[in-house]
């Protein structure tokens, strides 16, 4: 613990800590553009530039230095004052003065620090540089001419993404930062560099012109665009969400979002259910809430209702449907849409146990059936840093590119049965072994022999749970702990061949085989199961109502209300609390907290922030063997995995463009 | 219109005291094509010594019916009289058109409503589901 | 005068065959099995003893350097020497001298000083436009491999020791140190920031010296004329011989070795024929290659051609490439073109230097046309004084320090030169 003073102060910092992280800790604030706590030190942008004694009579990089025992550092000398105004000045000579028409405008660290730490006008008299513009796909929006070559998205796609996608191109004042010919940076990650740029050279190309960051009202809120439950900070401005940030978690995303959670937001303005939709003669015509739920309550279901939540649903509309067949007397309720029926008795066995920060430290990996980086691209980034830390990773089922070092086995699931010796003794000698189970290893069956093999290399040990099902739906984790499963899976409702299903969001289910049925769909996007329904109530999608979700490694989340739902829709809650009173039962609560209320006392965990408790791994089946194929993956476009992705402009143009580019190239030739 | 309009209206030609005041004092030099006939004062200068011009319009008193030629001569531009001293009009020259302001012929930008068009998106603006689409 | 007994590089100018047999006529390759076998602790010892400093401009022991290597390798990583053939500096061309007509001096001391190391093997790093040197090094490299000098079991010591030679794609960047080890390991060729140093993680994150190749060639020698022999040139400090080159305004440019110290009226007198048109002709000296600043005539005649005698003058003896200027030199063009030359070789990686040097080069160019204001004079010296000391790498101070030497001694020139383009436009005006 070295002991340094920092402007007079002393103040003992941590081993490793730089003289920047000591500045810090001692409340200063040191000025900086290519530091970033999660990427590696360039020292390029000579910003933070300190006066440190002992050491040479001239300013010192501070994010670069290692503190050490008994230095002096200074922020507030005359010779650091001078340094950091010269630096800012360079920086800007070659910077054009365009913030007016600058996206970042406002959350620009140039802008800032050149308030706070720049001269106050500059001398340069030269003519400027111009940079010609690069294309960097359709997300990122490139204005050269502003970079200040601080690297920062060149260490990111090096370091995080793992995909060596943007570079620097020349030397000296004509340097440029690029993508490799050209190309649109592919990774499913890429966008990040929008957020890590310091000034406006790579901004939004969806977001472009939009507004201005003061305008916009920030909700704090939970992705749902797949299980990781990245945190995000929902920025909109009236009725509409104009863009979605990532907010810092740690434990979650990090500071990272996927394209997809920071982009598909456009999809919420198109295909938007706003009215209420009632089938007559086969055709769907407009009604009114009343029309809607008498015809529903002429149907006389009595009990014989069944619910299937879809992929995005919140944990309260879940309750309040679980709650209103409870009082119509079924239980006939299901979220895995595409038929999987794992067994659900212990979610021990289907939750990602060694948490999503935990993977990192695991030394032997197996995933089984996961296309990581499209299933959840932040888990990817942990595996990769776990590969860059010196696990051994073994993936089983269909290859696809890694961006970390690893081994395919085959796709043939049979493999689990008899694996390689290699792979046996190098997940037996592991200290922190890990096996990772995907969606498509779930839907063939491999949950039973990885819970053997779980056993037999006793993956749960003294502070540390090696066992780990990685879900793709958001709503999962917290669908199975309100007990929206049943044995059979979806089978079990198609065979109590119901008399009236209420679809929450459900797209993926195959309403064919639910002939008969009176099918509600409650939901916000005009999609497969608005087609197939025969009555269409408009419900509210994430950012448009409170909720409660769980993500895969079981992590309670909340998340607020940003906007109003458009036009007649309604939170979904609502809707069915309106429904019991049109089938005549009562539920039992009348206002969201009551409901809240409600639910955290029939499953305690969802009221805690936090890590749920599951309990410990059950016992394996004996002679359980593993069998098929994974050939393919559930997810075919990751661009497009659900409703709100699916009407979105830009997520349709990236799957085009970014997935399918080649196709059209070739049609072309 | 009658005399007894000239009493309880302002908006065609000139008032009545107009009318006495530009026969008294004013010397009519022209009619441009649309009957609008032109005065200058005959005690030439005004106090900031300038030479004091007006008009007296056949019909709406509405500053946009003085052709080009002589706004110029009305504004103090030049002191020739356009009649006789510009040069003939050219043919690509556009005829007046009367200003439509707070009629139906009013410009409507594009996007007005009045228009019929399609507005900017604005914040907040969304497109339904429909099931036939 | 440097009797031709003691001189190091006798092939200087080719006039013998560089290979392998004439080498060893000149005495190369000289039982180095013996100084292999005086171990290790000796050789850096002698070293030490002798005074060297290194030759690739900055100065700093040799000896000293080499004895930061680690002793035994704590965690299996080898170490690396890595060779400085990087000959980029303008007014250099005493490497390519060495390479072009004595290579195996080099491939020796590359064995002598990567055993004294405990280097596993040795990267010479030769500048891109250096061809012909390029070849005759491969070949050199090549005949001492066939000889059984390099390579396993090196001159039969029983010590494995390999020579590859990497050749540069002709970026002045290159010859810095850390940006070397980047350019060798296959990136972009930029300085790395220090800590950590080479001599911790250089090369592949291995313990790596960088030394120039001067500095590594006189090493054999040294060994066997000892220590005292080599320190017996020179001021106290400053010990030994060196190569000079001398280029611009004088009769007979040339490369030559002489003591460190020598005068610098001798150092012309005596192997350059003299200044042109007489010492009363001369205007300004670059004593060290471009990078260091100017020193005015009155100021350079009698000093001692030497590290700590040009710091005295407010230069530095850098690579000791002499670049004698006369009285009919554009001195404010001379530097300017040094200017243009740090824009145009500066890396872009970190910002006083990148937007600094095309700053003051630009300035530069009105103060050689006179199209400025005298204020900019000085607004050029802050711009220098913000980017000396503020980059990672020496090139910022190499840039800021021709112009600061320029200030320094002839600002009236610059001052006369923008009031002569006033005076000429105020005439055009009327």
């Amino acid at each position: 613990m070295p002991k340094v003073t920092v402007d007079g102060q002393e103040i003992e910092v941590p081993a490793g800590a730089t003289v920047l992280q000591a500045c810090e800790l001692a409340g200063k604030e040191v000025p900086r553009f290519c530091y970033h706590e999660r990427l590696s030190i360039a020292g390029n942008c000579r910003m933070c530039l300190v006066e440190v004694k002992p050491g040479p009579p001239k300013p010192q990089a501070s994010c670069a230095l290692p503190a050490a025992d008994g230095q002096e550092i200074r922020t507030d000398s005359e010779m650091v004052k001078k340094a950091r105004e010269g630096v800012m000045e360079f920086l800007l000579i070659n910077h054009p003065l365009d913030c007016p028409i600058c996206d970042q405008g406002g959350e620009c660290d140039l802008q800032d620090q050149s308030v706070a730490y720049g001269r106050g006008g500059s001398r340069y008299d030269e003519n400027k540089r111009a940079v010609t513009e690069k294309y960097m796909g359709p997300l990122i929006k490139t204005a050269m001419t502003r970079c200040i070559h601080c690297t920062r998205c060149v260490r990111f796609s090096e370091e995080v993404a793992g995909v060596d996608e943007i570079g620097a191109l020349y030397r000296g004042e004509n340097m440029q930062i690029t993508t490799y010919l050209e190309r649109a940076a592919e990774h499913e990650l890429s966008a990040n560099v929008i957020d890590l740029c310091p000034v406006g050279a790579l901004t939004s190309r969806p977001y472009a012109y939009e507004a201005r960051p003061w305008e916009l009202k920030k909700t704090l809120s939970i992705d749902v665009s797949d299980a990781v439950g990245a945190n995000i900070r929902v920025d909109s401005r009236g009725r509409e969400v104009l863009r979605v940030l990532p907010r810092i978690n740690d434990d979650v995303n990090e500071e990272w979002i996927s394209d997809k959670a920071r982009f598909q937001v456009d999809g919420l303005t198109r295909r938007r259910l706003d009215k209420v939709w009632i089938r007559k003669d086969g055709k769907l015509a407009r009604a009114s809430w009343d029309e809607a739920f008498r015809a529903i309550a002429a149907v006389n279901a009595g009990a014989s209702v069944a619910a299937v939540a879809g992929d995005l649903v919140d944990c309260e509309t879940m309750f309040a449907a679980k709650k209103l067949l409870g009082a119509l007397g079924s239980t006939l309720i299901e979220s895995r849409q595409t038929g999987m029926s794992y067994p659900v008795d212990n979610l021990a066995a289907v939750n990602f146990n060694s948490t999503l920060a935990g993977i990192e430290e695991a030394d032997a990996i197996l995933i089984v059936g996961s296309h990581i980086r499209w299933e959840a691209p932040l888990v990817n980034v942990r595996l990769r840093k776990a590969a860059k830390r010196g696990a051994k990773i073994f993936l089983v089922g269909a290859e696809w590119e890694t961006t970390f070092a690893a081994e395919f086995l085959g796709e043939d699931l049979t493999v689990l049965n008899n694996l390689p010796d290699y792979v046996n003794d190098t997940m037996k000698g592991a200290e922190r072994p890990a096996v990772i189970l995907g969606g498509a290893a779930l839907a063939n069956g491999a949950l039973a022999p990885a819970l053997a093999l779980a056993e037999g290399w006793n993956l749960v040990r003294e502070g540390w749970n090696g066992f780990n099902v990685l879900h793709m739906a958001a709503a999962r984790m917290g669908a199975l702990m309100l007990g929206f499963a049943q044995a059979g899976g979806i089978a079990d409702l198609i065979a109590a061949k119901p008399k009236l299903l209420l679809a929450l969001g459900a797209d993926e289910v195959n309403f064919a085989t639910f002939d008969g049925a009176l099918k509600v769909y409650i939901g916000h996007h005009g999609d497969k199961g608005a087609a197939a329904a025969d009555i269409v109530l408009p419900g509210s999608a994430y950012t448009e109502k409170p909720g409660t979700y769980v993500n895969t490694e079981g992590r309670v989340q909340y998340a607020d209300k940003a906007v109003f739902a458009p036009g007649d829709a309604r939170e979904d809650w609502t809707i069915l609390r309106a429904l019991a009173d049109a089938l005549g039962v009562t539920v039992g609560f009348d206002s969201f907290p009551q409901l809240r209320a409600a639910m955290v006392a029939e499953v305690p965990a969802l009221g805690v922030e936090g890590l749920a408790n599951y309990g410990a791994l059950p016992a394996a089946v004996a002679g359980a063997k593993a069998e098929g194929r994974i050939a393919a993956y559930p997810i075919k476009d990751f661009y497009l995995t659900n409703p709100i992705a699916r009407s979105s402009a830009t997520m349709q143009e990236c799957s085009s463009e970014l997935l399918h580019g080649e196709d059209v190239l070739e049609a072309a030739e | 219109m009658g005399i007894l309009g000239k009493i309880f209206t302002w908006w065609d030609g000139a008032t009545i005291g107009t009318s006495l005041f530009s026969s008294m004092n004013g010397e009519h030099v022209g009619t441009d094509a649309q009957g609008n006939k032109y005065y200058r004062a005959r005690k030439k200068k005004t106090v900031e010594g300038r030479e004091r011009r007006w008009v007296i319009y056949d019909g709406a008193n509405d500053a946009s019916r003085v052709p080009a030629e002589w706004h110029g001569w009305l504004h103090g531009a030049f002191d020739d009289l356009p009649e006789s001293n510009l040069p003939p009009a050219k043919i690509w020259e556009a005829d007046y058109s009367p200003n439509a302001t707070g009629t139906t012929g009013a410009y409507r930008p594009q996007g007005a409503l009045e228009r019929g068009g399609q507005r900017a998106r604005a914040t907040g603006d969304y497109e339904s589901w429909a099931p036939d689409a | 005068m440097l009797a031709d007994k003691d001189r190091i590089f006798t092939n200087l100018y080719g006039f013998q065959s560089w290979r392998l047999d004439a080498a060893r006529q000149r005495g190369d390759w000289d039982n180095t099995k013996d100084i292999l076998a005086k171990g290790q602790d000796a050789i850096i010892d002698e070293i030490k003893a002798s005074g060297l400093r290194g030759r690739g401009g900055a100065g700093f022991p040799t000896g000293m350097k080499w004895s930061f290597m680690p002793k035994e390798s704590k965690d299996g990583r080898p170490s690396f020497l890595v060779i400085n053939a990087d000959e980029s500096e303008p007014g250099s061309c005493k490497d390519r001298e060495i390479i072009r007509h004595d290579p195996h001096k080099l491939i020796e001391g590359a064995l002598v000083a990567g055993f004294a190391m405990r280097a596993r093997a040795a990267y010479i790093y030769i500048r891109g436009e250096y061809i012909r040197e390029a070849e005759t090094l491969f070949a050199a490299v090549a005949e001492a491999y066939d000889a059984g000098l390099i390579g396993k079991n090196a001159c039969g010591s029983g010590y494995d020791f390999d020579v590859f030679v990497h050749r540069g794609a002709g970026a002045y960047i290159c010859g810095e140190e850390t940006a070397m080890i980047e350019s060798l390991e296959g990136k972009k060729g930029q300085p790395r920031l220090k800590p950590p140093f080479p001599a911790g993680a250089g090369l592949y994150g291995c313990p790596t010296t960088v030394n120039n190749v001067e500095s590594i060639a006189v090493a054999p020698t040294i060994i066997r004329r000892g220590a005292s022999w080599f320190s017996s040139f020179g001021r106290e400090n400053n010990k030994g011989t060196k190569l000079f080159q001398i280029s611009g305004h004088v009769e007979k440019p040339c490369v030559v070795e002489d003591a460190m110290s020598i005068p610098f009226r001798e150092l012309i007198e005596k192997h350059c024929g003299g200044i042109r048109g007489g010492w009363d002709n001369l205007l300004a000296v670059i004593p060290g290659g471009s990078s260091v600043p100017l020193v005015p005539a009155a100021e350079i005649m009698d000093a001692p051609m030497d590290f700590d005698g040009l710091k005295a003058v407010g230069s530095g003896l850098g690579t000791a490439a002499v670049i004698v200027m006369d009285k009919s030199t554009d001195i404010v063009r001379a530097i300017s073109r040094i200017s243009y030359f740090y824009k145009h070789e500066s890396c872009g990686q970190c910002t006083p230097c990148r937007e600094g040097t095309g700053w003051m080069w630009r300035m530069m160019e009105r103060l050689r046309t006179g199209d400025a204001a005298v204020e900019e004079i000085d607004m050029l010296q802050q711009v220098t004084k913000q980017v000396e000391g503020h980059t990672i790498c020496a090139l910022g101070d190499a840039a800021a320090w021709p112009i600061q030497g320029l200030i320094r001694h002839f600002r009236p020139e610059l001052e006369h030169r923008i009031a002569v383009r006033e005076a000429a436009l105020q005439e055009a005006a009327e």
